[in-house]
């Protein structure tokens, strides 16, 4: 049988390898004398099986049994999303309750909140409307996730007490669960706010950078007071008692990359349920990083997964969020046929009912894509994407990677490329050392025996 | 070595593809009931296999395809015409009485 190859990567490890099937998003373990023939033979792009020596036929007959040889010609490789949006139940509201912020913080994307414009609020009716459209535009969607989000949401209580209370209504009257989360920067958390995060289960992800020194060089207000004290004053009433998760959310420039350990679990004494990391998005052009810093966030996310690795022995979940959401995914074997959902059952709303396609983008005007009245347009939506998206298909063709990546960020793409005129790919090299680590971190779990482990990440995407 | 230490499905994907391919595995012996001769289906140019083979472990013992298939054996760009009964001028209803040649054969008068 005349076969080819498909798309695949191999990674040495130490009695073996490990073996991903780029299109098909599968893991195996592979021997030595595997890896070898796998090493021989795909020199050639297409074999001819019956051609082969017995001794090599018997490897390439099971590598062809786990689909890493097809009949030539009959290769499936995952295309990307060109669909019918219409037909793509809304699943994700984010509500801009506040364009506008008590801090002024030195990496934000959103121009202190207010998104490059005059500082708004969203008002209570509009907040109301756009709950109202999530529920009616999410099909037979049984779960529905509203996000209140900001600027700082906190500064517009009217607002979000207007979108839970109207949630929680039409939850009521249609069966569907509305999942409310919140972010906020925990500067205004007092005991009423507290009492209703907590008596409407609202999960809450409050952005703290660190230790004090590197969350106020960070985080501060517009007269320059650090906000650390504040806000872990707060946190011990928001996490006592808490009904849902408690995320810290970090975002840390690339000189503070270093220090990523130290961060980690600083945050995990404060209390927070989960800790997840972000490198700084370079919203100016000191904000990008050189190779050494690249580096160090490499090393520090290696650092982190090794405790994570060294806790799953003992049958702990650390709770590293960044990690955790890729081994489920690896876990399962998901493959992206977009790089997100934004535009595909996501989208965000401005204070004025604009829609756009995701929170990063609000503000940017050609990812407007339609209003709370009118709708989302199909074909702005496709329009708004197409700008980030077009020509990385055929970029992204030869990367192994590109099933779990799909191309990245839209709002980074834009802003590096768009924006700052950076070339194309700056990220797509810790994109994929990242997604490596989580490999290596998921075949130690699975080869350790781990499943009952495995099958607690596995709750966190399956849908 | 054993196929399971050489290659190992780690992701529930790759799982499910090796029970796929397991599955895979079970209908083509279901299908290949002509053992190790695997001899082919059908017509050779000279004439039917099977009074003359016998790699058939199940009925009927002895042929490689259920002797009944000779009487569409020669149907269709087949030229040989022995056994064929002849649905155009002496059995026009065969396909009536016999629809299922296998089950049917003996219908053939």
């Amino acid at each position: 049988m005349l076969c080819e190859w498909t798309d695949h990567k191999v990674f040495g490890v130490k009695d073996g390898a490990i073996l991903f099937g780029v299109d098909q998003g599968t893991l195996f373990f592979i021997d030595q004398q595997t890896q070898d023939v796998l090493t021989r033979w795909s020199r050639e792009t297409t074999l001819e099986l019956d051609d082969v020596p017995q001794a090599d036929r018997e490897i390439l007959d099971d590598l062809r049994d786990a689909r890493f040889l097809a009949p030539f010609g009959a290769r499936h490789r995952l295309q990307a999303f060109d669909g019918d949006i219409a037909s793509i139940p809304l699943t994700t509201m984010v509500l801009e309750v506040a364009q506008d912020c008590n801090l002024a913080c030195t990496y934000c994307y959103a121009e202190g909140g207010s998104y490059g414009r005059p500082l708004r609020l969203l008002d209570p009716e509009t907040a109301r409307q756009a709950v109202r459209k999530l529920i009616n535009d999410s099909g037979d969607t049984e779960t529905v996730t509203l996000v209140i989000f900001g600027g700082e949401p906190l500064l517009n209580m009217p607002a979000v007490e207007a979108a839970v209370t109207e949630a929680q209504a039409l939850s009521l009257e249609t069966g569907k669960k509305v999942f409310v989360s919140l972010t906020t920067n925990g500067t205004l958390l007092d005991q009423d706010i507290v009492d209703f995060v907590h008596s409407n289960r609202i999960a809450v992800a409050v952005s703290l950078d660190g230790p004090a020194d590197l969350h106020d060089a960070n985080r501060s207000d517009v007269n320059g007071f650090g906000s650390y004290a504040t806000i872990t004053r707060n946190l011990e009433g928001l996490l006592k008692g808490a009904t849902s998760a408690v995320a810290a959310r970090v975002t840390l420039k690339p000189d503070q990359w270093q220090r990523i350990e130290e961060v980690f679990f600083h945050l995990l004494e404060l209390g927070f349920h989960e800790v997840g990391i972000a490198p700084v998005s370079p919203v100016r052009l000191e904000l990008l990083p050189d190779a050494e810093q690249e580096e160090a966030l490499l090393q520090g996310f290696a650092v982190l997964s090794r405790a994570f690795l060294a806790a799953a022995r003992q049958n702990r979940l650390l709770p590293f969020t960044n990690l955790i959401d890729l081994l489920a995914r690896l876990h399962l074997g998901q493959t992206k046929a977009v790089s997100c959902g934004a535009g595909y059952g996501y989208l965000a709303v401005d204070t004025e009912g604009g829609l756009f396609v995701c929170h990063r983008l609000v503000g940017e005007e050609s990812f407007r894509v339609g209003t709370l009245d009118t709708g989302a347009d199909p074909a702005e939506i496709r329009r708004a994407l197409d700008e980030v998206t077009c020509g990385r298909q055929e970029m992204c063709r030869s990367c192994w990677a590109r099933t779990l990546c799909c191309g990245g960020c839209h709002y980074e793409n834009h802003l590096r490329e768009n924006l700052l005129g950076l070339a194309p790919g700056g990220s797509c090299d810790f994109i994929r050392r990242w997604f490596q680590l989580g490999i290596e971190v998921y075949a130690e779990l699975r080869r350790s025996g781990a499943e009952e482990f495995l099958q607690r990440l596995e709750k966190r995407v399956k849908c | 070595m054993d196929k399971k230490k050489r290659i190992e499905a780690l992701n529930e994907k790759a799982r499910a593809i090796e029970a796929l391919t397991h599955g895979e595995d079970r209908s083509v012996a279901a299908l290949d009931e002509g053992g190790l001769l695997k001899m082919p289906v059908g017509c050779t140019t000279i004439y039917d296999t099977g009074w003359e083979t016998n790699p058939r472990a199940s009925n009927p013992v002895g042929m490689c395809q259920p002797m009944s298939h000779d009487y569409l054996g020669c149907a269709g760009d087949c030229w040989w015409p022995a056994q064929n009964p002849d649905g155009l001028t002496n059995y026009l209803d065969l396909e009536l009485t016999c629809s299922s040649i296998i089950r049917d054969w003996r219908d053939i008068k």
